[in-house]
């Protein structure tokens, strides 16, 4: 019985890359963690202040704690929605923002690759995985044109050679086979 | 740099992803405040005393006891919603995180000298211009790389003649092919 053959795997689907999901990840938190710290720095510093106040002066038509706070509540954790949800949209815009200055720079790279230019590092920005990322389109680049540059070098030796034509033979069938690997 | 709407590519960003992003994010933070407020309220609705006395000591002491009370309910607003927005930051993030993660493993696969199929995306993922981009560069290697071999098999068609005529054919050839291949600096 013939056993079937393998199937090729299915390319994994990854949705966590830590090198660019991690710092907004990072950069989000502190934004939530300085929100909190500070809401809570001024609402206990109100809260000390007022009910003191409150029992000094005596206003009592409150049924409870809450009564008293309401409205100063209500304002802080207003604030504290409005600052911690401004800072984070400020911080998805900057992200968006890297992303099109990084990611347009690589295209811009992949284009004029296509034209031809393929020396021109790509200068995909300074933030972490984009630069990376940059990086790795300037070696794929950089190693077709070392290709194309070596089997140049080598089309041009062979046309002004004087060589046997036995050899030729074998340079040129060599020549079709190296120009056959760039881009497989 | 120029944009890729302006080179016939949609763009890397779609709007629609970064208001759904937006909206994602102003739903979360308003959950987390709405979390805090109900802790809050139950924790400052419990009924003052009736008598004056005892009015008066609840709310001298009452700040002291708020005091960690205020402090765990931000700390449980700080973990649920880093929680939350760490999961969103995951879910939306990946898809620009994801197309980068697959170019990747193509570039790999084509400095491993392994044959490169086409790069696709998925539907909903962003950055789709990186993928025309690269289809595009691959697309004018392999045409480039036709015609050079398409020049020299020319060359070679000329085997029924005698030696000399064949090598200058074939000089010619390369000649042309070495000219089409300055092109690339």
């Amino acid at each position: 019985m013939k056993t079937p053959p393998p199937r090729p795997s299915p390319s994994r689907i990854r949705y966590v890359s830590p090198r660019f999901q991690g710092p907004a990840v990072l950069a989000f938190t502190v934004i939530i963690v300085i929100g909190g710290a500070i809401f809570w720095k001024l609402v206990d510093g109100e809260f000390r202040r007022i009910f003191p106040l409150t029992a000094i002066q005596g206003h009592y038509t409150f049924d409870s704690a809450y009564d008293i706070v309401r409205d100063l509540l209500a304002w802080h954790l207003a604030g504290l929605f409005i600052g911690v949800f401004l800072a984070g949209s400020a911080l998805v815009l900057l992200l968006v923002a890297v992303t099109r200055h990084g990611i347009g720079k690589v295209v811009d790279s992949l284009r004029a690759s296509a034209d031809g230019d393929l020396s021109t590092p790509t200068g995909a920005g300074s933030i972490g995985e984009f630069d990376r990322f940059g990086e790795k389109i300037d070696a794929v680049r950089s190693d077709t044109l070392a290709s194309v540059l070596t089997i140049r070098s080598e089309v041009t030796s062979l046309a002004s050679s004087g060589i046997s034509p036995e050899e030729f033979r074998l340079r040129w069938d060599e020549l079709k086979h190296r120009i056959r690997r760039i881009a497989p | 740099m120029t944009r890729p709407e302006e080179a016939g590519y949609g763009p890397l960003i779609h709007r629609r992803y970064l208001f759904g992003l937006l909206l994602r994010l102003c739903v979360n933070f308003a959950g987390g405040v709405g979390i805090l407020f109900v802790i809050l309220y139950f924790a400052l609705s419990r009924p003052l005393p009736v008598e004056y006395a005892g009015i008066f000591h609840a709310l001298r002491n009452l700040s002291p006891f708020l005091r960690p009370i205020l402090a765990v309910s931000v700390l449980v607003y700080a973990l649920l919603a880093c929680g939350s927005t760490s999961a969103l930051c995951v879910y939306v993030l990946h898809k620009v995180a994801g197309p980068l993660y697959r170019m990747e493993l193509v570039l790999d696969q084509y400095r491993s000298g392994a044959p490169t199929r086409t790069v696709s995306f998925r539907n909903n993922d962003q950055i789709q211009p990186l993928a025309q981009a690269f289809n595009q560069w691959i697309g004018t290697l392999r045409r480039d790389r036709h015609r050079w071999l398409a020049t020299m098999k020319d060359a070679e068609r000329h085997f029924l003649q005698d030696e000399a005529t064949r090598r200058v054919k074939m000089e010619e050839a390369l000649r042309k092919v070495a000219e089409d291949m300055a092109r690339y600096h």
